[in-house]
């Protein structure tokens, strides 16, 4: 199976454990990913905030590229470029004033026919659980694992159109398709502070713990998520997130993706695992997961 | 139907948000669920129930420099559980417009430098350049080395590129077009309209 990949800009740059692992695990599935030429940012939460027509036909732009290689089905790791290009192509389909308008900012015309799908929905519903569980050679047996889905992939879900808003099930399938232990918690997508990151830590820092506070509470061994930014927002808080109560916390965040391929029996190292702040690799040898 | 009472001049502002936004704000009930479930409504940040409020009633001036919408993340909760599915990221879309054409300065400035800087990468590089743009923030909002310990760990373990910090890296016009394009149009608009 051949389909086109959109990685966005944070894959080439700190989310390079997602786009590695997500790169090893199709190749794993037999499934070939074709980059997209010459994508673009999709302009994210900041032009989607603060220019509409801007960030529309930066959308645009990269459902024009995708257009030309012909594969009519694009998957797409972060669920932001995910939502956003899935909404630009709506968005042209039911306002032929806006589309000719975009169409004229970025020169080039957009058929609107693709089949956008995020990395998740893709490896859970087209590939199948079937088609995972054949490939699992070291099955995630005791590790105890709370999927973390966030926003962008599920809501709003008249938007994205994937799983439930409030309570979704894809990745809690697909986690314990690889043999891992699900647990179950009320803040699947409960807000990270997402790109406030910097301009508010302090926001960010009280949303992320009240995220890490409860999956420690709960027994996680790990949160599992499938969002960079997500990834990041907890990965990197919890010095500030312990601070505030005089405790260290050391959770792991690690992405589904890494997740299947430690159980494709892949090394840790080839899926990004020694990249992230909180060190995942200890407690997965304690777990008996690396080879 | 929906009935309000008011002169046309008292409701153009709310019937500008609505024709821009796309998002029938006649039709909030003011119930609170919005707002309730927001992840950045605050004792400081009123949240989407007071924003709609303050546009129903004509508070063109509050509304435009309310911290609500540069808080919002577009996390999409709320229009997920607005039982009229109003959609409030549209809706701060185009407030962020409408005060940026009335020249208000951003309530929010930590924010609007950011988003500022953000584009200002990809309008540059037709990707965002994630590390230099944290860079240009950490300089400009005089704070160095602020998150430097973490940067330094990432650095060590492979995760990030000091390369990365720098400026400079590969233009690509396309998108620069893309960017001078949409403003020439938006321009035209606003002019015709004007």
């Amino acid at each position: 199976m051949k389909v086109s990949y959109y990685p966005g800009c944070s894959l080439e740059e700190t989310a390079r454990p997602y786009d590695v692992s997500a790169q090893k695990v199709c190749q794993r599935l037999e499934i070939e990913l074709e980059e997209v030429p010459e994508w673009c940012c999709c302009g994210s939460s900041p032009a989607l905030k603060m220019d509409r027509l801007l960030s529309t036909s930066l959308s645009a732009r990269n459902l024009a590229q995708i257009e030309k290689q012909q594969l009519d089905q694009v998957v797409i790791p972060c669920p932001f470029c995910f939502r956003r290009l899935l909404s630009a192509q709506t968005e042209l389909g039911a306002d032929a004033s806006l589309k000719a308008r975009v169409e004229d900012v970025i020169d080039s015309g957009v058929r609107g026919q693709l089949n956008i799908q995020s990395l998740l929905g893709f490896l859970r519903y087209q590939v199948g659980l079937d088609a995972i569980r054949a490939r699992v050679t070291r099955p995630l047996n005791h590790l105890r694992v709370l999927p973390y889905y966030g926003c962008y992939l599920v809501k709003p879900a008249g938007v994205t159109r994937f799983d439930d808003p409030e309570n979704p099930v894809s990745l809690d399938e697909l986690l314990k398709a690889l043999g891992a232990e699900v647990l179950d918690w009320d803040f699947k997508t409960e807000c990270c502070g997402a790109g406030l990151a910097l301009s508010k830590t302090e926001t960010v820092v009280g949303l992320t713990g009240r995220l890490v506070r409860e999956a420690v509470r709960r027994g996680a061994d790990a949160l599992v998520v499938a969002c960079q930014l997500c990834q990041s927002n907890l990965d990197l808080r919890q010095d500030e997130i312990g601070r505030a109560e005089g405790r260290a916390y050391a959770l792991p965040i690690v992405y589904f993706t890494q997740m299947m391929g430690l159980a494709f029996g892949m090394p840790a190292a080839e899926l990004g695992l020694n990249r992230h702040l909180v060190d995942p690799l200890p407690m997965l040898k304690e777990k008996g997961l690396l080879s | 139907m929906h009935r309000l009472k008011g002169t046309p001049d008292e409701r153009r502002f709310l019937t500008e948000v609505i024709r821009r936004s796309g998002q029938n704000l006649l039709e909030c009930l003011q119930c609170g669920r919005c707002t309730a479930s927001c992840p950045i409504s605050s004792p400081t940040v009123g949240g989407p129930r007071r924003l709609i409020a303050q546009i129903h009633c004509d508070m063109r001036a509050e509304a435009l420099r309310d911290p609500t919408w540069w808080y919002c993340v577009s996390c999409g909760t709320c229009a997920s559980r607005c039982p009229v599915e109003i959609n409030m990221y549209q809706v701060a879309t185009t407030l962020c417009e409408m005060a940026e054409e009335a020249g208000i300065e951003p309530s929010e400035p930590a924010i609007h430098l950011f988003e500022d800087l953000f584009l200002r990468s990809v309008r540059r590089h037709g990707r965002v350049r994630e590390l230099s743009t944290v860079m240009r923030y950490n300089l400009q909002t005089r704070r160095p080395f602020k998150d430097a310990g973490k940067g330094l760990r990432l650095m060590l373990k492979g995760a990030i590129s000091p390369l990365g910090m720098m400026g400079g890296g590969r233009k690509d016009p396309v998108v620069e077009r893309i960017f001078t394009r949409s403003a020439t149009v938006e321009q035209g608009e606003t002019d015709h309209e004007g």
